[in-house]
């Protein structure tokens, strides 16, 4: 072969590849790892605990999210960087609730088929400031009823006071955060080792605000009902209620 | 249309109707590609009791869903509508889960281990590519549907006199892309071919718009291929550039079934010529790794000369059809000679 016809095949090849691989590159250069708030990008279920593991195993199939049952399974775009087209679950729009379908359908280990109780997606921790019932503000709940771990994960902090406090079978998968009603969005699902959660034994200590001083009331008897705002026939101080 | 007889038979009746065939099954696809997000949206609903909460447009899909699906989903959708998932990247279909060889290799590049069930998955696609070579190109792509269409409108542009024959490079370009792109999965830990793959796009976005907050950026690409393979060379980036065609090239090297010229029928019309997307000139016999089985060259063949053949290698090139006027002429040459010998 001539040099001159090497330097034009070589220029050509050069060029139709650099063309081919322009719109990608741009794609990765223009929009670096944006870095998404940690708390509202979750990664699905069962997936790998190293995130660049998870990157590297997910072929970005779209399954996991094809089979949802509640469609929370988002996927990264543009701004995702090097994760676009991995799955993510943003708690604030729609939560995981450990159907499983996800893991029993993702054809590579990036997402592994894990007992619900072992799922460590983070764990839930809330802002007491922002908590309806923990700053006096009313009856609430809405997390514990639908966490669906029930009482292994989340519970009230004192009998009926209605205050959450989160356990450490908390695996992370953001319902509370999804039904929490209030607009500061006070419970995000942090990184387990910056956790903290409640002792394994409730003790009536807990259910008190920092900050308060306040008569610690004493359980209600039959505690089946949601406590009387007044406070009536139990001797209970009116004002020191929560709610 | 009358021909003299001819030695060789003809090819089989079937085969001429197997483009037709083809082009249901890619219609096929890609129907199932839009269809399967709407039913994960339908079950989605249903699992959420949540008719009365919906839009009227969700409610719009809703009843289209259940109306297309009545008989299949039978009562509980939930759990019968489950049967077909996911896209030609990687999917179940039946229970069989099924993955795209490419994105095994992507996998492996990328993970730098193998993982075993993950790699079972692409056997059977394997299998089939090793019998039938680029067979997935041509039957099976939903970028190939799409790519068939835009290659329509480029003749049609063509016949008009807008468009120029189009420019011609190494077919093992797309080697060097394949190479490329395993490269970079391992250096960038990223499978870089889900981004530049077609087929994966088509799929992903289809779904991405329909369940999704629309387009990403695959859509951008995809589009620029269509302009390549509009503007630059006809099926240009599967011919060229495309990393899974170079992967299924490379695995149907020496495929067994082939389609040939008997050339005792031919004659020498270059209709198979034209029609082949590939530009692989079914006249010159060599057709090589590259052909897709898309089998348009037997569909259009008027004296049926084309068929396929169980063989490992293609045959050399033989010469001018027996029924053309070149054959005749050099047949008459070679009688006259030995009548004046």
């Amino acid at each position: 072969m001539e040099r001159r016809t090497f330097l034009q095949r070589l220029t050509t090849t050069a060029a139709v590849i650099a063309g081919a691989a322009t719109p990608y590159g741009l794609a990765r250069v223009m929009s670096p790892d944006a870095h998404a708030a940690p708390h509202t990008h979750l990664r699905p279920p069962g997936a790998l605990t190293d995130d660049r593991a998870f990157v590297e195993a997910c072929i970005g199939c779209g399954l996991c999210g094809e089979v949802c049952p509640v469609h929370a399974i988002q996927f990264y775009g543009r701004e995702g960087g090097s994760k676009v087209n991995t799955p993510y679950i943003n708690p604030v729009k729609k939560a995981c609730t450990l159907s499983g379908h996800c893991m029993e359908v993702c054809p590579t280990d990036a997402l592994t088929v894990t007992p619900k109780r072992e799922v460590a997606m983070g764990i839930a921790q809330i802002d007491r400031a922002g908590c309806y019932p923990w700053v006096d503000r009313g009856v609430c709940g809405a997390c514990v009823t639908a966490c669906p771990l029930g009482q292994e994960a989340i519970t009230f902090a004192f009998a009926n006071f209605y205050r959450p406090v989160v356990l450490k079978g908390c695996v992370g998968c953001g319902v509370c955060v999804e039904v929490c009603p209030h607009p500061s969005l006070p419970i995000r699902i942090v990184d387990r080792s910056l956790a903290k959660y409640a002792p394994e034994k409730i003790t009536p200590e807990m259910s008190i605000p920092q900050e308060a001083t306040v008569v610690v009331p004493s359980p209600p008897a039959n505690g089946s009902t949601a406590p009387n705002p007044t406070g009536s026939g139990k001797g209970e101080p009116a004002g020191l209620l929560p709610f | 249309m009358e021909h003299p007889p001819s030695s060789a038979p003809a090819a089989f009746f079937f085969w001429r109707h197997l483009n037709l065939l083809r082009w249901l099954v890619l219609s096929l696809v890609f129907a199932m590609l839009i269809l399967l997000p709407y039913v994960s949206l339908y079950q989605n609903y249903v699992a959420g009791h949540a008719y009365d909460l919906l839009t009227p447009h969700e409610r719009q899909i809703y009843d289209a869903m259940e109306w297309i699906t009545a008989p299949i989903a039978k009562s509980d959708p939930a759990k019968n509508l489950n049967a077909i998932k996911g896209n030609t990247w990687s999917g179940t279909l039946f229970g069989l889960a099924l993955s795209d060889p490419l994105a095994v290799v992507g996998q492996i590049a990328a993970q730098m281990k193998i993982y075993w069930p993950f790699l079972l998955t692409a056997l059977i696609p394997i299998g089939l590519t090793v019998l039938f070579g680029r067979f997935y190109c041509g039957w099976i792509c939903p970028a190939t549907f799409l790519y068939e269409i835009n290659d329509t409108v480029r003749n049609a542009l063509r016949r008009l006199g807008l468009l120029s024959s189009g420019k011609r490079w190494d077919l093992r370009l797309k080697y060097l892309v394949l190479a490329v792109g395993v490269g970079l999965s391992t250096v960038l830990g990223t499978v870089v071919f889900s981004a530049i793959y077609p087929p994966v796009i088509v799929g992903r976005e289809i779904q991405y718009w329909i369940t999704d907050n629309g387009m990403g950026v695959g859509l951008t690409f995809f589009l620029i291929t269509l302009l390549f393979d509009l503007l630059v060379t006809r099926r240009g980036f599967c011919r060229y550039l495309c990393p899974g065609g170079a992967l299924y090239s490379l695995l149907g090297r020496y495929r067994l079934f082939r389609i040939q010229r008997q050339v005792a029928r031919c004659n020498d019309c270059t209709l198979c010529d034209k029609v082949c997307q590939f530009a692989l000139q079914p006249m010159r016999d060599g057709f090589g790794q590259e052909c897709n089985n898309c089998t348009a060259c037997i569909a259009v063949c008027p004296t049926q000369a084309l068929t396929f053949h169980v063989q490992l290698a293609d045959q050399p090139y033989q010469g001018h059809g027996h029924l053309g006027a070149a054959y005749k002429r050099l047949q008459l040459h070679s009688a006259v000679k030995e009548e004046l010998r």
